[in-house]
């Protein structure tokens, strides 16, 4: 550790003083991507309120603690007991809010969307809410609507022939034949460490090359009913594919 | 690229929903450690053994502490003349039954109440069932290291050397650690300046916030920390561990138990924030999977190993960690096979 190459007397400075910068960086982190609306794309809008009090607080104690080293009130403290030093603690943190500071997070892609199990039909820990309020319109029906829709009735021929007008993101599901692709949406229930990704076929009538992977797409068409993989399912054929530009928040709740 | 993009996505994700209840918890359990007075507490605990250990385990609503602060408040209990079914389950369960983590648990799965309910009567029962069968030994002293034993208020009373240490017994998580061997005085004058944070009425609220101060950016730097080791390794598996190989174990009944058992051992993230870090494998893994990194972690890990033989010998740990891990495996299998 570089503490033990400096004189002792300005170790509990330099401990001190990483905590403070540490604590002083996830505080500035936490506002701003409250400010910049990248918060949106990390957690679920309900703890707004509780991460920014989180990054104020952490401010005010960074602030304290500026006040404590200067007022040189600072005494050595007792050692922890603790996997890392406590200066290396420090390090950990203040790198990780500076990566936080430095790049941006972006939405999650079509790749992560297969990851985690766009195609399985195994996802058997997956709770989904048992309450929904659907739009009784069958155009107006949000592409998660239709899939709680489809869950609480799956049978797909009650829906043939409804119109459809959807956006979403495109994935190429390996499974799919080339004229098909998956448009897709993610939904979390907290932040996006439970982010499932939510999807239905969309039949084209040319190749899916035309569409990139990951590119946001409104889908109007109809819903039809094919059998994929062996497997009877419903399916979007499209008439009408508009690229739109990708959403503020690319979340369902 | 797109991989190492939403893997900062998720580490972030998981930081930034995590830090409130960290800071939460860490005030909380700072501020009733400075500001309540525990010794008051334990005369009302029930004596029969079995209520004790409900009782100890039931604590953790009044003192809101992590698996890191609990060791040095179980080890105060004990010194205070608690008896062991009452430290024990508390040493097992405040790190889970406190408003804290279950809100965190709550948050972290609005969609599964079964987990958040679950989570609590497992690690009560267990606290419970291993705090009583603590009471069997009547006295606890052979369990515990000599310098604790000593200090157990029905001993014959020691000559002790002079109190050399005051403040570091204050701060949670922190205080014995830096002195082993260093009885702390039985004298009940010296007793109350070692405790005097605990005493309300011996220092002034504006004395002890700096107190309150020092001890929470500790406690932050360190379990802040560990969340981002904790987070970094939840996204590492994630993301660059293949699917299959991640659902063949977690979709497994038993491998997925055993797997996270092993997983909430090693990890040590703080009880207050690892709701989050299962949460990122709750679409992957089983419910009961799930359950026993919830339960067992915050009972027995890496982190708290180490606090916990400098309070109890080597064998009484392997107890408890036997009995710990038995009864998780037990109960979550149950869960796994018989109720999902």
């Amino acid at each position: 550790m570089i503490s033990k190459r400096l004189p002792t007397k300005y170790e509990p400075y330099l401990a001190d003083g990483l905590v403070t910068l540490a604590l002083l960086s996830w505080g500035i982190l936490i506002v701003h991507y409250w400010h910049s609306g990248k918060l949106g794309l990390l957690i679920h809008p309900n703890y707004y309120g509780l991460t920014l009090a989180a990054g104020c607080f952490l401010l005010m104690l960074a602030c304290l603690q500026l006040l404590k080293i200067w007022q040189r009130l600072t005494r050595p403290r007792s050692q922890h007991l603790s996997l890392l030093s406590p200066t290396g603690m420090s390090g950990i943190m203040l790198l990780a809010a500076l990566i936080g500071l430095g790049v941006t997070p972006r939405p999650f892609t079509s790749q992560t969307a297969l990851q985690r199990g766009l195609q399985d039909t195994t996802m058997v820990t997956r709770a989904r809410p048992q309450v929904f309020r659907t739009s009784s319109k069958p155009e107006s029906r949000t592409l998660l609507e239709w899939i709680r829709t489809l869950d609480v009735y799956p049978e797909p021929d009650a829906y043939k022939g409804q119109k459809v007008n959807v956006d979403g993101f495109v994935v190429y599901p390996e499974s799919l034949p080339e004229n098909y692709l998956t448009l897709t949406r993610f939904v979390i229930s907290c932040c996006a460490a439970d982010a499932y990704p939510v999807g239905l076929p969309v039949k084209l009538k040319q190749t899916r090359k035309t569409y990139a992977a990951d590119a946001w797409l409104t889908v109007k068409g109809e819903m039809i009913t094919e059998t994929l993989n062996g497997q009877r399912q419903l399916v979007i054929q499209a008439t009408d594919l508009k690229p739109i530009p990708e959403p503020d928040n690319p979340y369902y709740y | 690229m797109a991989q190492f993009g939403s893997g900062l996505t998720l580490f972030l994700s998981l930081m930034v929903e995590a830090m409130p209840f960290l800071i939460f918890g860490v005030l909380v359990s700072g501020i009733l450690l400075l500001f309540v007075n525990e010794r008051r507490l334990i005369a009302l605990f029930p004596k029969h053994p079995l209520l004790g250990a409900l009782a100890g385990s039931l604590f953790g609503f009044l003192f809101p502490v992590c698996e890191c602060g609990n060791v040095p408040v179980a080890r105060r209990l004990l010194i205070q003349g608690a008896s062991a079914p009452v430290a024990i389950g508390f040493l097992l369960a405040a790190p889970t039954i406190n408003p804290v983590v279950i809100w965190a648990t709550w948050t972290a799965f609005p969609d599964q109440p079964e987990i958040v309910i679950l989570r609590i009567v497992f690690s009560l029962a267990i606290a419970t069932l291993v705090g009583w069968v603590f009471s069997s030994q009547s006295d606890l002293k052979p369990f515990l290291q000599p310098s604790i034993a000593a200090l157990i208020p029905t001993a014959p009373v020691a000559k002790i050397s002079e109190s050399t240490q005051t403040s570091s017994l204050l701060q949670s998580g922190t205080f014995f650690l830096d002195q082993p061997g260093k009885p702390i005085p039985l004298d009940p004058a010296h007793l109350d300046t070692v405790l005097a944070m605990s005493t309300p009425n011996r220092k002034s609220v504006w004395d002890r916030l700096p107190l309150l101060l020092d001890n929470t950016v500790q406690e932050l730097r360190e379990m802040g920390g560990v969340l981002v080791l904790g987070s970094l390794l939840a996204t590492l598996l994630q993301v660059a561990v293949p699917r299959n190989i991640i659902l063949a174990i977690g979709q497994g009944p038993v491998s997925s138990v055993l797997a996270m058992v092993g997983l909430g051992g090693i990890i040590s993230i703080c009880s207050t924030v690892d709701a989050f870090f299962a949460l990122s494998f709750a679409s992957t893994f089983t419910s009961g999977a799930l359950l026993a990194f919830l339960v067992f972690g915050p009972m027995f890990d890496l982190k708290s190993l180490g606090l916990l033989l400098m309070v109890f010998k080597t064998r009484a740990v392997l107890y408890i960690f036997a009995l710990v891990c038995q009864l998780t495996v037990l109960f979550t299998l149950v869960t796994n096979l018989w109720f999902s």
